[in-house]
């Protein structure tokens, strides 16, 4: 029952105490904002604190759930686990791996061995040291530990020996993809002595990055400070970071022009607003591509002209249109315009084509409605509702079945059609047999792969990075995969993000954030 | 009881309001302008003649989609007042005649539901039963049902140790017979009033699971679903969350003076109070004749 509300009418009798009252209160309530005057003061704006300290306020709607490396895997969050460790290599602005830990390496004439020197004198924020058993600890985590999300990434390493400050890695194939795979990605180095308790490591990390853990309430914030012993700490100008968890996309443009945040990563539907609210709104580059996912070892994609029909029914500009405010692109490749594993050949090969779907669909016997698929997805999506749109139009009845547990039947390949989408991976090799390789995390018909995919990237392994054919034999390889029947790329959501302006640019790493040379506050 | 309900303005009102949504239920997706599913390129356009609440993300005809969704949402609302009056009145109504073991077993059985956070158990049930309206609303009537179970065993219990009931006990009426002729009675309205209010509450549940997208399935729509996805593009529109926060508010307000209403017109108060009330009216129509045809 709603409660009942009843208006009381004042004593006669009370209104000199009420008097009394009510200048203590004024009195009070003017010394109270005298006191939080300058607190209120200090809340807003956006530089540094008056310590002098330059904090970086950071709202991340991919708060890690795990700070175990091997345990995150190679997804969005490496970007905010890196805060705390480094890598072996890691990448330029170009995409290409530079010393991180290791200041060098080299291959052996054979280009089955690559070993790895690393830089001498460092140390995990535990006091360990960071050499190469430290190296060898972290690759045999990755191969070995059970709930290992990266095991899958590491099928070229056979062994590490450590050596002091070298580790050398023995190889199962000529593979010159490695410095591109051991970075932030895919081999993260925690301590040794750390991890020796995984589950521990999973929620106090300890690292030899640029940023040391002091306190991690898990899902929601941690807060870290400058690491003073990180290689290259002279050139990391942020002294604390504060990672919150994003409450909602909706209030993260508020909270960085309070001055609760500094930095955020955005949806594209907030953009406008930020920009109308003067932040820096900003795309780093990436390679993320989203993609409808058969299976074609089931009905009907077991039908190529389904597949086809699939293809030609999907107006990619609507999912950029619709979803990413103009800021994406429509992209047929797991990489964008321009990256050195994109080919230029096999753009629009499928372009769109509804009357021709019909056609196709027709000539496989089906009638307009005849076929009738679940879209099983993690969550909400709004590519869900386009693509089940899109599928109509041509006939094809979808209906959209929203499964929590939806990543054990996606990646045991037991779904028919799914969406997925990547943040990509550092070495192209990694992403072309993530999508297309008979057994890639991605490719949901597994172990289907389609012909001459698995020659071309062997080729592409056994092909230096710095040699003059790398382009034209990488691209091959991504011609042969996008012959697969079971990916139909659809578009590439920004890497957006939003700052304040006390916040100096970011390097233009891909897909990376990188902190190194950023200034807050002009610190 | 009707009647006696129409009596008062706060149960008119509440009537009237609750007719208006129920004919939103029954015709609403007959009413609607455009097919609420039709995606269009004239995403989060503002209200125009062609769409008179503008459009969506997808640039669908958001009216549409509301009257669409008032189905579904009312349904659902139903389903769980339905649901915990059948799991919560009869058990309460039998407690007070089915012995010591039934009586603890039940109680104790309430004292649990009553003791489970409703969204994380619905969360969990929907996990296992898989993601639709029904489980969430069967899952969810079944939490609420303690109320039932407790008004009914009240009124059960007052009415049991009546001397009347005991006296046709003791001339050998059957338990069903003493409920069917006492009991039932007096246990229906303060069941009414439960009822009316839970489809308030029933409603604010549909509308917060549908708003985490549990129970119902996209692209259909509902209201908590349309006020869910509109708070993502506030700053593009910010007037769309209004109306579907506005019907939800407003059918629950209805639900509850409804409640309120049945609350002051049942037992013998009820009966008092609008008799004085058409004495009153009619006292005042003796005193002050209005003259045929003329005006003051």
């Amino acid at each position: 029952m709603p409660a009942r509300l009843t208006l009381r009418r004042p004593r006669a009798g009370a209104r000199p105490v009420r008097r009394a009252g009510g200048l203590r209160l004024t009195a009070l309530t003017t010394a109270f904002l005298a006191l939080l005057a300058p607190a209120l003061s200090a809340c807003g704006g956006d530089t540094a604190s008056a310590s002098g300290d330059a904090t970086l306020k950071w709202a991340s709607s991919y708060f890690p759930a795990h700070w175990d490396p091997v345990v995150a895997g190679s997804g969005a969050q490496f970007r905010q686990l890196a805060l705390v460790y480094a890598s072996l290599t890691r990448t330029d602005t170009s995409g290409k791996a530079v010393p991180d830990l290791a200041e060098s390496w080299e291959y052996n004439d054979k280009g089955d061995r690559i070993t790895f020197h690393l830089r001498p004198g460092l140390k995990f924020s535990d006091g360990t040291p960071v050499d190469a058993s430290a190296v060898k600890a972290a690759v045999e985590r990755a191969k070995t530990q059970q709930n290992s999300a990266l095991f899958g990434d590491l099928t070229s390493i056979e062994s590490v020996d450590a050596k002091g400050l070298d580790a050398v890695v023995h190889l199962t194939q000529v593979d010159y993809q490695i410095p591109q795979l051991l970075g932030e990605r895919v081999l993260q180095i925690a301590s040794p002595k750390a991890a020796a308790d995984p589950s521990k490591l999973d929620q106090q990390p300890v690292g030899a990055g640029p940023f040391v853990v002091e306190q991690l309430v898990p899902g929601t914030k941690v807060l870290l400070k400058k690491n003073p012993d990180y290689w290259d700490a002279k050139n990391i100008h942020i002294d604390d970071v504060e990672l919150t968890s994003a409450p909602d996309t909706a209030t993260v443009v508020s909270g960085l022009r309070t001055g609760v945040y500094n930095f955020a990563d955005i949806e594209p539907s907030q953009a406008k607003s930020a920009e109308q609210a003067g932040l820096d709104v900003f795309i780093q580059p990436g390679f993320n591509a989203a993609n409808i996912s058969l299976n074609v070892n089931k009905a009907p994609f077991d039908d190529d002209r389904v597949v086809d029909a699939v293809r030609h029914a999907v107006n990619r500009k609507e999912f950029v249109d619709k979803l990413t405010f103009g800021h994406g692109e429509a992209t047929d490749q797991p990489f964008p315009k321009g990256y050195v594993a994109y080919d230029p050949s096999s753009a629009d090969a499928y372009p769109y084509d509804p009357a021709k779907s019909r056609k196709l669909l027709v000539a496989a016997g089906h009638r307009s409605g005849d076929i009738a698929l679940d879209l099983v997805i993690p969550a909400e999506d709004p590519a869900a509702e386009i693509v089940q749109s899109q599928l109509a139009a041509v006939g094809i009845k979808v209906t959209i079945k929203i499964d929590k547990n939806w990543a054990t039947p996606f990646f045991a390949k037991d779904l028919t059609f799914s969406l997925y989408s990547t943040t990509g991976r550092d070495s192209a090799v990694q992403t072309l047999t993530a999508h297309f390789g008979p057994d890639g995390p991605l490719n949901l018909s597994s172990p289907y792969q389609p012909a001459g995919f698995e020659a071309a990237v062997a080729k592409v392994r056994r092909t230096p990075l710095d040699a003059p054919d790398y382009p034209k034999v990488l691209q091959a390889a991504t011609r042969a995969g996008l012959h697969s029947r079971a990916l139909v790329f659809t578009y590439s959501s920004p890497n957006l993000f939003a700052k304040s302006k006390s916040v100096s640019a970011l390097p233009k790493n891909p897909a990376h954030i990188d902190w190194t040379g950023v200034a807050i506050g002009g610190s | 009881m009707l009647r006696r309900v129409l009596a008062l303005t706060s149960g008119r009102i509440a009537v009237g309001i609750l007719a208006v949504i129920a004919l939103l239920a029954l015709l609403g997706p007959l009413l609607a302008p455009q097919d609420p599913l039709a995606t269009s390129d004239n995403t989060l356009a503002a209200a125009s003649g062609a769409h008179w609440l503008g459009t969506d993300y997808l640039g669908r005809d958001v009216l549409s989609r509301l009257l669409d969704g008032s189905r579904v949402s009312v349904l659902g609302s139903l389903e769980v007042a339905v649901m915990a009056l059948v799991v919560g009145a009869i058990p309460g109504i039998l407690s007070v005649y089915l012995g010591r073991v039934f009586e603890w077993v039940t109680l104790r059985l309430a004292d649990t539901l009553v003791a489970l956070p409703f969204l994380l158990f619905a969360v969990a049930v929907i996990a296992l039963l898989g993601n639709g309206i029904t489980q969430a609303m069967l899952v969810t009537g079944a939490l609420v049902s303690p109320l039932f179970y407790r008004v009914a065993r009240a009124a059960t219990l007052s009415v049991a140790r009546s001397p009347y009931v005991e006296a046709a006990l003791v001339s050998g009426a059957s338990i069903g017979w003493v409920v069917r002729r006492h009991v039932w009675l007096k246990v229906l309205p303060p069941l009414a009033v439960a009822f009316a209010q839970t489809i308030g509450v029933g409603f604010v549940i549909v509308s917060s699971l549908t708003f985490l997208g549990i129970g119902v399935q996209p692209p259909e729509p509902t209201w908590g679903g349309l006020l869910a996805s509109d708070l993502g593009y506030l700053s593009h529109q910010p007037w769309a969350p209004v109306v579907p926060a506005l019907l939800i508010m407003v059918t629950v307000w209805a639900a509850n003076l409804l409640a309120d209403a049945i609350r002051d017109v049942s037992g013998e108060a009820g009966r008092a109070l609008v008799n004085s009330r058409k004495a009153r009216a009619n006292r005042r129509a003796a005193a002050d004749p209005v003259s045929a045809g003329g005006t003051r």
